[in-house]
């Protein structure tokens, strides 16, 4: 009895974990959206402040970032629903012998790594319009055509999957029943399969945009020149983070626990519709269902109640945020400014007796007012230089929203530096901050690298980054 | 046998205007979209890199040079091999591996607690809760592995608090949080076709050999994995895969000193401005998948629908 | 309007397997016509092959005079009704009765006054706006009918409609498509593996075996006359006992077998009787045909061994062993009140009269 309840504890610490593990990342990145402090961080909490979901809606090239994922997600449904249609429909008729090989073909892009599937669509589009002496600005070489086409390349897979699982359903007989009452194919196809298909096509659209939507491995190929929120998240991610990204994750989480939610709901519905017509169909009693109707989804308890908890959660949000957090920040600023100073006084202390490392004057210089970074190399640096970074910056803090950080990134691609003002604020601590960010030294030195500077490479590292 | 009654046959039983549609939005699926640009790939990867202005001309031939950098690097480099990027593509493997063992380890019991042991709306709360971290975008995803595991960020502060360090853990530089966060990205593929296979079985096979005085540690090894071996390996290679073709996760978690085998195929392209390179480094990563779904689909004797589901 | 419906030397076949082979039928305007034959046969296929959905490899099919080649099944003057009926789901019971008049662009109201009179003739008026799964068995399959015939066929295909019905629902329906059969008076194409239907509501019996029409006549003829083997075997129950003809005259056959001599019909077969002397033969004698000799003179006598004895009802069913044989015979007597004349366990004589029995040339029989 006793190794029994060893093994339920167990057990239970085990699950305990996993979902730790799986919710856990989720929420403590959804904590740092409300954290007024500029990183996103959930100790030392600031504020309680909701300023990160302004930033992000005012942030352009986020916003078009999203339009291009809306449409390009569009554009994927309206591509891969029908042909994953057409595929399901086509694996159902063809011959036994040819049917395993079209199955490994059509299910292949499933395998296949994303970004092998963005290359190839790359460069056989861009073989193309060389073909056809195509126009740089005609479709061969636009980054939202060639995403649609690559993307559509493996969802129509999913979207396939999704219609053979509900056509095993489908009793073929009613295609043959509508043909012998006389309606051509085209009737047949609309007034018997696309209704009984209905369910799934949501399924498949919705799945269809949702994999799109969040795509990267195969889009950061083909967008060529243009953008999608997942490549702009990405760029952002990797070049100097902030909580705006996090107050999309909690907007995104909060859909997708919308989503699941109505998911469930529906799905309850179904089952109890289904259960309640076998019932019926085997006492072969009709007069039991007589009159009863549907509920709209809309009405139902669960869902009123979700629907209330959501936007009950976002104006509590709403409100929360707009009361105090001014005077709050006030109140942080000045904490911190003492704090600064302290480590002033202590650092003065210090550099009595140490002499001042050279990296670190040149760190002082540049954090003053421009901080510009000359890479250098045979293929283009990416360097990121975010004036926050930069240790000494203490000393001049005085000045701070005039810092303008500047990038020179040499090589084929242009980069984008993200210097939202806001970076700038609480740059006292940028002490901590620094060892956030992470530097990556170029391991090969032939080849072209993205430094992140800190202020650990600025002191020590500054020259062996250019030497690279 | 006779093709074209099959066709006449096909239209027969479609029509003509559901015929047509099929057969070209398959024809287009398979040709313009799959087939076609993989093999256009290929071809790429064998040729020159050369200005636009170039292609078609003289110096447009066929060439082994990709594959031969990948193997033996640059004309200047003194070893007998191209150590970086070689060593690069098998620590990739390598990583995915672990990565994939990691997922099935922490999966297994999971699954099985979901199929057998968890009952009615928890369980079904367990199955949707699985759900919601699938659907958060994957640069989200390690955008919040990097929040965690920040030297400011809570695993950090809390092993301070513990005492257990008394500086902070570059988890970023290990490569800790890369594996965390590609394991966490991938769980919902591993933990599918694990509870789809064990859930099939039979509650009384357990039972029995509960009942014949087996220990639960045979139970499983001797009842439950080999009955769901199809899921198990349908699992691990989509995770496996999944794994070494990921892109955001390196870029974001991934330590200074480590690149993943698809970062050096990015680079070919972005940066590098080398793309039959890139392509050629695309062939070979599509290729060592292509093998290990073979392997797989060879030990393990399933069939390819079994996989992808 | 009725129409014709003729096959014509028609093969169907599937890559090597023949599913019908060499199939010449009429079937008049009109008539209530039956397929009759186990699973397998090829009777579906040939059913599929009137309404369109497939075509004969070889052969014609004629639909009131007109050849049916390259006419799809929309475009035929047939309606099927299918074996799991296919009653679209997702329409309601009008809806579904009404889709033929629907794709041919008639109005709704139109339709739905259609629809209702049709809804009369199955006796279920109030049920047009349910949807299909909250109606009975017996219902959907009267549903299934009214919806073939709101397509106005000249004929009406139906496969196997009561299989899924259970046995007193199916002898209802017997009687009722047979009343709606008279009372629309179109042909009637009746598929079914079950020779209760076929005899109780078929004018004419098409007998089918591995893709052959083994016999095609009326439901008297099939049972009393049968032109072979199989059919014999097949249609209604049958005591068979098999030898050697000796001797053939005025249409008798006299088979030696194991059982003993025994005098049958010589069976004739497009007018002609089948056997001649030194051929290999059945006999077959229907159980209600065998009666205790009790000394009487008949022209067959079997000595058996009385093993047991069944009451159902109308009959009692005795079941006879014959010494030195493996045979069990069984014979049926009409239940008329009377005691039993002879306990389980009695040896008896056995005796039939010789034009109640038919001999026919060994063949191939129905499966047990």
């Amino acid at each position: 009895m006793r190794s029994d309840t060893i093994l339920k504890i167990s057990v239970a610490v085990f699950v305990g974990a996993f979902f730790l593990y799986l919710f856990g990342p989720l929420i403590i990145m959804s904590v740092t959206a409300f954290n007024s402090s500029a990183f996103p961080r959930v100790s030392p909490f600031e504020c309680f402040s909701v300023e990160w979901f302004n930033v992000l809606v005012n942030d352009d090239k986020l916003m078009l970032g999203l339009r291009n994922s809306l449409f390009i997600g569009l554009g994927v449904v309206l591509i891969s629903v029908p042909i994953g249609l057409a595929g399901a429909l086509m694996l159902m008729q063809i011959s036994p012998r040819v049917r395993s090989w079209y199955y490994t073909i059509v299910i292949s892009p499933i395998l296949i790594p994303g970004v092998v599937l963005g290359i190839s669509t790359l460069v056989f589009w861009d073989r193309l319009g060389l073909m056809f002496n195509a126009d740089y600005d005609s479709f061969f070489y636009n980054g939202i055509f060639l995403t649609i086409l690559g993307q559509a390349t493996f969802i129509s897979a999913y979207s396939m999957l999704v219609f053979i699982s509900r056509l095993q359903r489908f009793d073929s007989a009613l295609e043959e029943a509508a043909l012998d009452l006389g309606a051509t194919h085209v009737q047949t196809f609309r007034k018997v399969l696309l209704p009984f298909l209905r369910p799934a096509i949501g399924s498949a659209a919705v799945l269809a945009f949702l994999a799109s939507f969040e795509n990267y491995n195969t889009t950061v190929f083909t967008i060529v020149s243009e953008s999608t929120l997942t490549t702009v998240l990405a760029s952002k991610v990797r070049y100097g983070i902030n909580p705006s990204i996090s107050a999309l994750a909690v907007i995104i989480v909060v859909m997708t626990l919308f989503g699941a939610g109505v998911y469930e709901i529906m799905r309850r519905r179904e089952e109890a519709q289904r259960a309640a017509s076998t019932l019926i169909a085997k006492a072969g009693d009709a007069a039991a269902v007589l009159g009863r109707k549907r509920r709209p989804v809309y009405a139902e308890p669960a869902m009123i109640i979700l629907t209330l908890v959501f936007v009950a959660g976002l104006g509590t949000t709403f409100f929360a945020g707009t009361v105090g957090v001014d005077q709050c920040k006030v109140a942080v600023k000045e904490e911190k400014r003492r704090l600064a100073e302290e480590r002033i006084k202590e650092r003065k202390l210090k550099s009595m007796f140490k002499q001042a490392a050279p990296g670190k004057e040149t760190g002082s210089k540049s954090g003053g007012g421009t901080g510009k970074v000359e890479a250098k190399g045979t293929e283009g640096y990416k360097s990121i230089f975010a004036p926050q970074n930069l240790e000494g910056q203490v000393e001049s803090d005085e000045k701070p929203a005039e810092d303008k950080g500047k990038v020179d990134a040499k090589g084929t691609e242009g980069y984008k530096g993200i210097f939202a003002p806001q970076n700038l604020e609480g740059q006292v601590d940028s002490e901590t901050k620094a060892t956030e960010e992470k530097d990556k030294i170029d391991a090969k030195g032939t080849e072209g690298y993205k430094s992140i500077f800190d202020p650990k490479n600025l002191e020590s590292q500054s020259g062996t980054n250019g030497s690279n | 046998m006779n093709i074209a009654q099959s066709i006449r046959e096909f239209f027969l039983r479609n029509g003509m205007v559901l015929g047509l549609y099929l057969v070209i939005a398959v024809t287009f699926w398979i040709l313009i979209l799959i087939v076609l640009p993989q093999l256009y790939m290929l071809d790429f990867s064998f040729s020159k890199n050369l200005p636009p202005a170039k292609i078609g001309g003289p110096e447009d031939v066929h060439t082994l040079e990709h594959y031969e950098f990948f193997i033996r690097g640059s004309a200047q480099n003194t070893a007998a091999f191209n150590v970086v990027d070689l060593q690069v593509f098998f620590r990739t493997l390598l990583a995915a591996a672990f990565v994939t063992i990691f997922d099935l380890a922490l999966c297994y019991p999971i699954a099985y607690y979901m199929a057998h042991v968890a009952q009615g709306g928890w369980a079904r709360l367990v199955v949707l809760s699985l759900i919601i971290p699938f659907w958060v975008n994957e640069i989200l995803r390690a955008f919040a592995f990097r929040i965690m595991f920040g030297s400011g960020g809570v695993i950090n502060g809390f092993l301070i608090w513990l005492g257990i360090v008394d500086e902070p853990v570059d988890f970023i530089r290990e490569n800790v949080a890369l594996y965390a966060g590609l394991g966490y990205a991938f769980i919902l593929l591993m933990i599918f076709p694990l509870y789809n296979a064990v859930e099939s079985l039979d509650k009384n096979q357990i039972e029995a050999a509960r009942d014949l005085g087996s220990p639960w540690w045979r139970i499983h090894w001797r009842v439950v994995i080999p009955f769901a071996k199809p899921g198990i390996t349908s699992g691990c290679t989509m995770v496996f895969m999944l794994s070494a073709g990921a892109l955001a996760a390196p870029q974001i978690l991934g330590g200074p000193s480590s690149l993943w085998f698809t970062q050096i195929i990015y680079q070919w392209f972005q940066t590098g401005n080398n793309w039959p390179r890139g392509s050629a480094y695309a062939v070979v990563l599509l290729a060592s998948t292509i093998v290990f779904v073979l392997l797989m689909m060879k030990i393990f004797k399933v069939r390819l629908g079994e996989i992808a589901r | 309007m009725s129409a014709d419906v003729e096959l014509d030397d028609v093969w169907i076949k599937f890559g090597e397997f023949v599913a019908a082979r060499d199939v010449n039928i009429t079937i008049k305007g009109g008539e209530f016509f039956s397929f009759l034959g186990p699973s397998g046969c090829g009777k579906t296929t040939l059913l599929r092959a009137v309404s369109g959905f497939l075509e004969p490899s070889q052969g014609e099919v004629r639909i009131g005079g007109q050849n049916m080649q390259g006419i799809g099944p929309n475009k035929r003057p047939t309606a099927l009704i299918f074996q799991n009926l296919a009653l679209f789901p997702l329409m309601t019971v009008w809806e579904n009765i009404a889709f033929a008049l629907e794709v041919r662009g008639v109005g709704k109201a139109e339709r739905r006054k259609r629809a209702d009179e049709l809804l009369e003739l199955i006796a279920l008026s109030d049920q047009g706006d349910k949807m299909v799964h909250e109606l009975s068995g017996g219902q959907r399959q009267r549903v299934a009918i009214a919806r073939a015939l709101a397509a106005e066929p000249q004929v009406l295909l139906l496969d196997e409609p009561l299989s899924a019905l259970d046995l007193k629902l199916r002898q209802h329906m017997r009687t009722e498509l047979r009343a709606i059969q008279q009372r629309v008076g179109i042909t009637f194409i009746y598929i079914t593996h079950d020779q209760g239907e076929a005899l109780t509501m078929s004018d004419n019996i098409a007998v089918m075996r591995e893709g052959v029409i083994e016999q095609v006549s009326d439901g008297n003829t099939v049972y009393d006359h049968p032109e072979t083997s199989f059919v014999a075997s097949f249609v209604g129950e049958n005591n068979l006992f098999s030898g050697r003809v000796t001797e053939v005259s005025d249409g008798f056959a006299t088979v030696d077998t194991s059982e003993g001599p025994m005098r049958a019909r010589n069976a004739l077969k497009n007018g002609s009787p089948q056997l001649s002397a030194g051929d290999s033969a059945y006999v077959f004698v229907r159980p209600e045909s065998l009666k205790f000799a009790n000394g009487h003179a008949h022209d067959n006598t079997i000595k058996a061994h009385i093993n047991q004895q069944e009451f159902e009802g109308h009959f009692w069913q005795v079941f006879m062993d014959v010494p030195g044989s493996d045979k069990t015979i069984k014979m049926s007597m009409v239940n008329d009140g009377m005691e039993l004349s002879h306990a389980t366990g009695s040896e008896v004589s056995l005796g039939f009269a010789a034009d109640l029995a038919v001999a026919l040339p060994e063949g191939p029989l129905a499966a047990e």
